[in-house]
């Protein structure tokens, strides 16, 4: 078994990941086990504080562990990369919890993408809404935006070359300007509490893929049951969850030496968020340089 | 009780729909047709059992008993035929867009103001029961002050060859006019806000060589910090498969329909389809209100919309040639 040590219990705003989803997933895991001391462990779970995260995640790699980092990975594009740097220079795996592409409705639409099922994708809408919880101080670009900009990546594949954002630090809309023209749309983050709906639980998850020879419109929050009773309606879901997926993608990265979600994956998509940050701020498409 | 007699110009398939809103409405009464192709115009009058049919709209304008028009025809003849009704002293039901340029619009919307006579724009969606329902839950407070509209409509191509005119974009005013505006008129009309800036993108999926947009995506943004993302499609395949889907999202909940929120699905040999329930008829709602504000009701798609609807579809089609977010000012 893997040792891991959680490293601290700080996020955006009042978020405890560490406790919330992280601990939790850890402690079901076959692969690992939690241990108090950070000397003992080979793997670091680290949720500090997103100003003091990238330093963190950066002692923790020239100590030669490997990392889980609650999401996201740093607070600025530099730090990600030189997190990327220091990760390959001392040969550990890193891993930033994209896990929302892990979902089971999702990693197969990935496959079915990829593998040509819709022919060429010309567009992707997406909806990444959250009902109630703690709104992000600063907005929710920066708490979930990398979300589904990450999924986007895993579906097609394609850098994301132009953003352009408009709406509300609650709400915002992001349109991306990918690789061979195709274009994607993303309204990302918080509504109000919604009955039935957990605190910060997803209201509104979902992708619409459209190709040249079909289209796939895929609802992240399921695979899911659709309970009805005298207390509660929603949907419960079933299967392996994102964070247990993101586990396997960790033990799975320490054993081959390569994760299947790593550093490179938080730079290309903070890249985005900031380009996002900086369109909000002047009303105009903003390139991203990559 | 006196019946509103109605002229139909444009013989095109449109028009069938009118005839049956008009078939439906005791107050209505469908005097004759007028097409440039007299072949059509009688074939039409035919089939509506023998009414009036002209080539000649001031000689179908003179008919008796014509108190009003509902014009059918290409886009960019909605304002010089709307300004020679206007000067007739008739009423008009004009085809959406009510014209293809923003000074087309307000010249149309001066002549009617002129004359006291009514004009409204065939924004039908707004008539429709989705629309309507939407609307009705909004202002009731169900979701607070709503923030976010995101429609689609999604279908596969459903025009003619290339000789069709809508695929002229001088003659249609490109897909943004074309139909685009249906979606930026219920989106905003649901909003209840003051758009200020569009950012549009648009493709030609079916054919590199087409030169309007078949798949339109638009982005309002409003004063109040509200958005609208609309999507109007002439391009997903398999056609078969239309698709449309709403959210709107409040400060106090969300109201939503999915694709299958009014359509059973059909899998058969043939393929995979969508069939929509039945339901209201957009079109006889849309002519009853129209009827209602020749009596003296308030309009339900006033005439400074249609306008605003002209002016964000151009701004539509602007920003898709300039890659950039454009002002709005209606």
């Amino acid at each position: 078994m893997t040792r891991v040590a959680l490293v601290g219990n700080g996020g955006i705003g009042t978020q405890d990941h560490q406790t919330a989803m992280y601990e939790p997933a850890f402690r079901r895991h076959p692969a690992f086990e939690i241990v108090d001391n950070p000397d003992d462990a080979e793997v670091w779970s680290i949720a500090a504080p997103l100003a003091e995260r990238g330093k963190t995640i950066a002692e923790a790699i020239r100590s030669g562990r490997h990392v889980l980092a609650d999401k996201p990975l740093a607070a600025t594009v530099a730090e990600a990369q030189e997190i990327e740097r220091l990760a390959a220079e001392h040969g550990v795996v890193v891993v930033p919890a994209h896990h929302q592409r892990l979902g089971g409705a999702l990693r197969s639409a990935i496959a079915a993408v990829r593998g040509g099922r819709v022919g060429l994708p010309w567009n992707v809408q997406c909806d990444f809404l959250v009902a109630g919880g703690d709104p992000a101080p600063g907005g929710e670009l920066v708490n979930f935006g990398l979300y589904p900009v990450d999924v986007l990546h895993a579906l097609l594949g394609l850098e994301v070359r132009r953003v352009h954002a408009t709406g509300s630090p609650a709400l915002v809309t992001l349109l991306l300007d990918h690789d061979h023209g195709v274009t994607s749309t993303v309204v990302c983050g918080r509504l109000p509490v919604l009955r039935d709906v957990p605190p910060g639980g997803p209201a509104v998850h979902r992708y619409r893929i459209s190709g040249s020879h079909g289209v796939l419109a895929v609802d992240a929050t399921k695979p899911a049951l659709s309970v009805r009773g005298t207390s509660f309606t929603g949907p419960v879901w079933t299967g392996p969850g994102t964070v247990d997926a993101l586990l396997d993608v960790l033990a799975a990265g320490i054993a081959t030496g390569r994760a299947a979600v790593g550093p490179s994956d938080a730079v290309r998509a903070q890249r985005v968020i900031e380009a996002a940050q900086r369109s909000m701020e002047t009303g105009q498409p903003v390139e991203t340089g990559e | 009780m006196d019946r509103t007699g109605i002229v139909l110009v444009g013989a095109g398939f449109i028009a069938d729909a009118h005839c049956g809103a008009i078939d439906a409405d005791p107050r209505a009464e469908l005097v004759g047709i007028v097409d440039a192709d007299p072949g059509r115009a009688a074939a039409f009058a035919r089939k509506q059992g023998g009414i009036r049919y002209e080539t000649d709209l001031d000689t179908a304008l003179a008919w008796p008993g014509a108190d009003a028009v509902i014009l059918c025809t290409p886009n960019d003849t909605h304002a010089p035929i709307g300004l020679r009704v206007a000067a007739a002293g008739k009423h008009l039901l004009v085809e959406k867009p009510l014209a293809t340029t923003l000074t087309d619009a307000r010249a149309l919307a001066e002549a009617f103001e002129a004359t006291g006579r009514v004009l409204v724009a065939a924004h039908t969606h707004r008539f429709y029961d989705y629309g309507r329902a939407v609307k009705q839950t909004i202002d009731s407070g169900a979701i607070g002050r709503p923030q976010l509209v995101r429609l689609a409509i999604l279908g596969g191509w459903i025009w003619p060859d290339w000789s069709a005119w809508v695929g002229d974009p001088v003659r249609s005013g490109g897909h943004a006019l074309h139909n685009g505006v249906h979606l930026l008129d219920l989106a905003t009309w649901w909003l209840g806000g003051e758009p200020t800036a569009i950012f549009a993108r648009g493709r030609k999926q079916t054919a590199a060589e087409l030169r309007i947009y078949d798949y339109l995506e638009m982005v309002v943004t409003y004063a109040d910090g509200a958005t609208a993302v609309c999507e109007m499609s002439r391009a997903h395949r398999p056609g078969s498969l239309a698709q449309r889907e709403l959210l709107v999202a409040g400060t106090a909940g969300i109201v939503e329909q999915g694709w299958d929120g009014e359509s059973a699905l059909v899998f058969g040999e043939a393929g995979t389809a969508t069939l929509p329930a039945a339901g209201g008829n957009g079109f006889a709602a849309q002519l009853g209100a129209w009827l209602d504000a020749i009596g003296g009701a308030p309009p339900a798609m006033p005439v400074a919309d249609a306008v605003r609807a002209v002016a964000l579809g151009v701004a539509v089609e602007e920003s898709i040639a300039t890659g950039r977010p454009v002002a709005v000012t209606a």
